[in-house]
């Protein structure tokens, strides 16, 4: 690689561990407590976006079902917790590959199929959970299997170093950043090459001994393990989680601003969080209606799929590319 | 060696191959024939892409057709497209490491396998490029090169020689015909450039109507009457 | 179970719009339910203006040929070339406008639709068989066979029949592909305004519910293995009954919904079974 690409590459690293830096270090510490709240919510989900983006970006498949399977996860987690004396991470980790497993299952039978159906399947299990989580609520401390106590709802345990709500938002960013850590090593080793092959061509990659639905079921599993961490980080957050929050339009909404942020680089995923959870909480302090979010989002995603392939981050990722080369 | 017996594909009403039934022992074997005889049928059959009527390939002993595709590959089947595919957005290195994470075998040290490949194709300086800024020329050589690199023992080139210029022909002449001497793989060669086939094919068959219509040394078949009327669409009588 | 034919024959003439649309233009219209819930909104609302009923019903078909058109004529052909995954969320950022729009524009009062034809009925086998429902089916019946005998031999349809086989090759042949694209989208634009009406009427006027109405259609249109009308027909009706039947068995009545799920992963799984070309050719 010549000097000048490297250095290039070397310096996004870089404004990366910067960003984060800030992030972990002088953010929570600016903003006021209400606001702590919608950007740790935010931050969980731009975890899952990622899941979103990866499954796109390698493989130009459309998971439409993200927030059930956070929903999933979350499902897990409040369960392992009212059940079990685990720590935390130990219960994240569990939920997570549950619901990874879970959203294996589920997608397998598309697959195989053309990538179309992948999103016809992830659109009926969004609309499947939302029946089953108004069905059977979330667990809080009740008996029984479902653990769903009417009253005097049980206590959700945070992880040791992270009871308030400041160091709780400081230990999802750096969970979140695990999670893109695992993806980022998926990209550049084995399966980030079976994937591009794929994406280019399936018989070219079956042709190079590409075993292909295995990689395909291997991303979107991978993809369901960071709805499943999400999950786990959002019941560790709200302490609560509520049926009524996991409709398939959410995750549609999700899918939408995902695109919408830009696929392909985590900056992308970080500003679909920050349309998905903080401009809606800046919308009701300005008064502007939760449905025409709505419209706007909606908007949004046809403006992105029609003339910007790489959404937002995309556009500014070019933006910065031509101002820098403006300076030399 | 390569056993084809009685190789029969339908698509719908249209025959492609037609009991095709031909034993492949020489190490550059040419397959020709007009458009649609069924040259690519044959390549997508024995690459697991199309599945037989009936028939089989039996190659050293080993039901070829009871493999699934990608497990072909691995096995030591490597087969490139008409159409090039390398993928744009990964290096020239990390194509051709494609087929070395599925097909290397154990101890293969990978590494030195990538070089060897990369010199042989004349990339040894592009290897950390990305795939979209290469030439056509460059591209169908990454793609050799990844068939290459796991010392398959068979290699099936589809047309390799479309889009590319007299000189680049030439380089792709000296890439094939080297082929078993370096890696020990026997190639099976579809084209349209009769000069590339009589220049490193020493068998060549030939298809119609998805019949095989000749088989033999190359320069006997090029003269042959049937392969002529073939082309040409003449009748002949016999 | 008469009800389950009435709601199944809507999912039907869903899963028929889907169809057709997908077969002439490529696009698997995820915005077909909202569209349904907008021209059921429409409809409702001109009912309480104090028009008369026809002109209600009119307006819920127009409306849904508007919205189905104005996408398929100026936003849709800049899509054309893309692959159908990319078609389909385009789709999917229509349905989001839309509904945010309805949701705006009527608050989240309870409100009913209500047909004349509600009131007529009859009683067979003590079950209540409303005029309504009798409509639902049989027109679906109608329009069902209708579609097919559309497609098979009228000009156009055996128009659309080429370009969904292949529109490159349509366009050199001189099939004037606008055209024949904006007529598909105006006939699935009807039959979502149609679809939403019958459909706010006899399950519940509710503009998140109806869109997500095309998730059971989506499901007949994934048993007639996205192209075949008459299985698409006959999977709906399926959905609808077995989701009727569900009702009686107490502990799965919450779950019946999960039906159409369950469905199209069942069809899914049996194509898979008849693969006989390893990978998946271009759309």
């Amino acid at each position: 690689m010549d000097v000048i690409s490297h250095f290039r590459q070397e310096s996004r690293t870089y404004a990366a561990l910067g960003f984060v830096a800030i992030c972990v270090i002088v953010l929570p510490v600016v903003i006021d407590s209400i606001w702590v709240k919608v950007l740790t919510s935010a931050v969980i989900f731009t975890l899952a976006a990622y899941g979103i983006s990866l499954l796109y970006s390698q493989l130009g498949l459309v998971n439409l079902s993200q927030v059930a399977l956070i929903g999933v996860g979350g499902w897990i987690m409040l369960r392992l917790n009212y059940a079990v004396q685990f720590p935390f991470e130990l219960n994240l980790l569990v939920s997570a590959v549950i619901t990874a497993f879970i959203g294996m299952i589920l997608a397998l039978p598309a697959m195989r199929m053309k990538g179309l159906y992948l999103a016809l399947i992830t659109l009926m299990v969004a609309g499947g959970f939302q029946i089953i989580f108004s069905a059977i609520q979330f667990p809080n401390g009740g008996a029984g299997f479902l653990g769903v106590a009417l009253q005097s709802p049980g206590e959700m345990r945070r992880p040791l170093i992270a009871e308030s709500d400041t160091a709780y938002l400081r230990y999802s960013i750096i969970v979140v950043v695990l999670g893109v850590m695992l993806a980022a090593a998926h990209n550049r080793g084995r399966p980030g090459r079976a994937w591009a092959m794929i994406r280019k061509s399936e018989a070219n990659a079956m042709a190079a001994g590409v075993n292909v639905t295995l990689y395909k079921l291997w991303c979107f599993t991978l993809s369901g393990f960071l709805a499943g961490v999400s999950g786990g980080l959002l019941a560790g957050a709200l302490k609560i989680l509520d049926a009524k929050s996991f409709p398939a339009g959410e995750s549609i909404l999700l899918f939408a601003l995902t695109i919408v942020g830009g696929v392909g680089h985590w900056m992308g995923a970080v500003i679909a969080g920050f349309l998905y959870r903080v401009v809606p909480a800046i919308f009701n302090t300005i008064g502007i209606d939760a449905d025409l979010s709505l419209v706007i989002f909606g908007a949004a995603l046809l403006h992105a799929i029609m003339t910007a392939p790489n959404g937002i981050a995309g556009q500014l990722s070019s933006l910065f590319q031509s101002l820098g080369r403006q300076n030399k | 060696m390569i056993r084809i017996s009685d190789l029969s594909v339908h698509f719908g009403g249209v025959v492609a191959l037609d009991n095709i039934t031909v034993d492949i022992k020489d190490d550059i074997v040419g397959v020709i024939g007009p458009n649609g005889a069924g040259k690519t049928t044959l390549v997508n059959v024995l690459s697991g892409f199309v599945l037989p009527d009936s028939g089989t390939v039996d190659v050293e002993g080993v039901d070829l057709l009871s493999l699934a595709p990608h497990m072909r590959a691995r096995w030591g089947l490597a087969r490139s497209f008409q159409k090039v595919q390398t993928a744009d957005n990964l290096t020239v290195a990390d194509n051709i490491w494609v087929s070395l994470d599925t097909s290397a075998s154990p101890g293969m040290k990978k590494h030195a396998a990538l070089n060897r490949v990369l010199d042989y194709v004349g990339l040894a300086d592009m290897a950390d490029v990305p795939a979209y800024k290469l030439n056509p020329c460059q591209r169908r050589m990454t793609e050799l090169a990844r068939c290459l690199v796991a010392s398959p023992r068979i290699v099936l080139l589809d047309e390799p020689g479309g889009g590319l210029s007299e000189i680049e022909v030439d380089k792709l002449r000296q890439v094939i015909g080297n082929i078993k001497t370096i890696f020990g793989a026997q190639v099976l060669l579809i084209d349209h450039d009769v000069e590339l086939i009589k220049s490193v094919c020493s068998k060549t068959m030939v298809l119609d109507f998805g019949e095989l219509i000749a088989f033999g040394p190359t320069e006997t078949v090029l003269q042959d009457e049937n392969v002529k009327a073939a082309y040409l669409g003449t009748e002949i009588k016999v | 179970m008469i009800s389950g034919l009435a709601v199944g024959s809507l999912y039907a003439l869903g899963g028929i719009g889907l169809v057709v649309l997908r077969r002439a233009t490529g696009f698997l219209n995820f915005a077909y339910g909202a569209i349904a819930a907008a021209s059921a909104m429409i409809c409702w609302q001109f009912i309480d203006w104090g028009f008369a009923g026809p002109v209600s019903w009119l307006m819920s078909i127009l409306t849904g040929v508007i919205l189905s058109v104005f996408f398929g004529r100026y936003l849709a052909p800049s899509l054309a070339w893309r692959e159908p995954v990319v078609k389909a969320v385009a789709t999917l950022g229509f349905a989001l406008i839309i509904l945010g729009l309805v949701s705006f524009i009527w608050d989240d009062a309870a409100r009913k639709l209500v047909l004349p034809t509600d009131k007529i009925g009859f009683r067979l086998m003590e079950v209540r068989i409303t005029v309504t429902r009798i409509i639902a089916f049989g027109s679906s019946l109608l329009i069902a066979l209708g579609t097919i005998l559309y497609l098979e031999k009228t000009r156009t349809g055996l128009q659309m029949r080429a370009l969904a086989n292949n529109r490159a090759h349509s366009a050199l042949i001189g099939i004037p592909i606008l055209k024949v694209e904006t007529i598909a989208w105006a006939l699935s634009g009807a039959l979502a305004g149609f679809t939403g009406m019958l459909f706010g009427d006899l399950v519940r006027l509710d503009p998140t519910i109806i869109t997500f109405m095309v998730i059971p259609a989506i499901a007949a249109a994934i048993c007639g293995r996205l192209e075949s009308l008459f299985l698409t027909f006959i999977g709906g009706l399926s959905i609808g009954v077995a989701e009727a039947m569900l009702t009686l068995v107490k502990p799965a009545a919450p779950f019946r919904s999960l039906v159409a799920f369950v469905v199209a992963v069942l069809v899914i799984l049996w194509m898979q079974r008849k693969q006989r070309l390893v990978f998946q050719t271009e759309d």
